[in-house]
């Protein structure tokens, strides 16, 4: 991001706690949203590349389809634009206790768009993954064990495999980047103003 | 005497109920898809039955509107569920939904943060556990339904391991 730019984001699913600064898109008219929609409805009413950053927090679990909602964040982020997703994990009790809640996930739930060598094939949209952190149930926290399943990857599989039906989840935040080609960015911009703020020599 | 509405009903309609369901199999009085809405007006039923349908439905928050549409005002509606740690709730491929004790919340009248969510209004009357046999002679089912932050406790730290097994919701509509 070059400095005296202004950083776009988007905020899907924005509630009643919209991020300061951020365009909120929600479907329900009681939330901070400054544009309605409906999130199973793609596209969302924004050209390509359009966002340095967009935040998921707690809606990836409410889509009805997990993979077209991924591909349509990485249809508005520009290159390298990050996507910051929240999401329960499937262990918590939160995960189950609102009844919109339509799948159950875990830490590795969005791997086949970073790491594609096994179910690559489901959909062509590639991330990079650039940070994964879980947390934990308090007592398990003061315990150090979410350090731990932080601190290494090998751990939170083990954890994810062993031992999360004891030791419970709550949360699992993702940091993901879009890969896709440079030649995209200016080309979708949402406004005017936004083509003049646009990085030069990256068209 | 009481109008009873069984949603539902398949083929074990609660005594004295009209019954509804899809399946002409069944003990069903209406026949219509219930995941749509009930052929009924406004404010008609004393008391409404849903047992193990919400797990089921498309859309929890349009059948509870609907619930509550076809309710008088105080009417009693029971609800009951697969505990999201029972083998049940996973069991039939119609589930699309794996529920907790606690998601019924936001409809009634104390969580009043999530309304924009859930407008339609209930009161809770009780909310019982039921738990797997060995659970229940060890006690465990007494202390899950008589103290409410024990429910919770056991919801967060234990119940995968003491599992849980269906929950009845009791709730008033408040209109």
């Amino acid at each position: 991001m070059p400095n005296g730019t202004l950083k776009r984001i988007l905020d899907v699913g924005c509630g009643k706690n919209k991020f300061p600064g951020a365009v909120g898109l929600d479907r329900n008219p009681a939330t901070d949203a400054d544009l309605l929609s409906d999130l199973n409805r793609v596209p969302y009413p924004f050209r390509d590349s359009s966002f340095d950053e967009i935040r998921a927090v707690h809606v990836v679990e409410h889509v009805e389809d997990v993979i077209r909602f991924m591909e349509e964040m990485h249809r508005l982020l520009r290159p390298s634009g990050r996507l910051y997703l929240v999401t329960p994990h499937y262990t918590d009790s939160g995960s189950y206790r609102d009844p919109t809640h339509r799948w159950h996930l875990n830490s590795f739930s969005f791997y086949y768009f970073t790491e594609p060598r096994d179910y690559g094939f489901y959909s062509p949209v590639r991330f990079r993954e650039h940070r994964i952190e879980i947390r934990l149930l308090k007592l398990w926290r003061w315990l150090g064990l979410e350090w731990l399943v932080n601190r290494s990857r090998a751990f939170r599989k083990f954890w994810e495999h062993y031992l999360c039906y004891l030791v419970r989840g709550k949360e699992i935040h993702f940091w993901l980047d879009a890969i896709k080609p440079d030649t995209w960015v200016g080309q979708g911009l949402a406004c005017p103003e936004d083509r003049r703020r646009a990085p030069a020599g990256n068209t | 005497m009481p109008r009873i509405l069984d949603v539902g009903c398949g083929r074990g309609k609660y005594p004295g109920a009209i019954g509804i369901d899809r399946n002409p199999a069944t003990d069903a009085d209406v026949l219509c898809d219930w995941s749509r809405g009930y052929p009924f007006a406004d404010s008609q039923f004393d008391e409404v039955r849903l047992v193990h349908v919400i797990e089921e439905v498309p859309d929890i928050l349009a059948t509870l509107a609907e619930v509550h549409r076809v309710c008088r005002p105080g009417a009693r509606v029971v609800i009951v569920t697969p505990h999201y740690t029972d083998h049940s709730s996973y069991c039939s491929p119609t589930h699309r939904w794996h529920l907790s004790s606690f998601s019924l919340w936001f409809f009634s009248d104390k969580p009043r943060q999530y309304s924009y969510y859930a407008p339609a209004n209930f009161r809770e009357r009780r909310v019982t556990v039921t738990l797997l046999r060995l659970w229940r002679w060890l006690g465990v089912e007494f202390l899950v339904n008589h103290l409410r932050w024990f429910r919770r406790f056991w919801e967060y730290y234990l119940c995968f391991v003491i599992r849980g097994k269906y929950i009845t919701f009791e709730l008033e509509a408040v209109k």
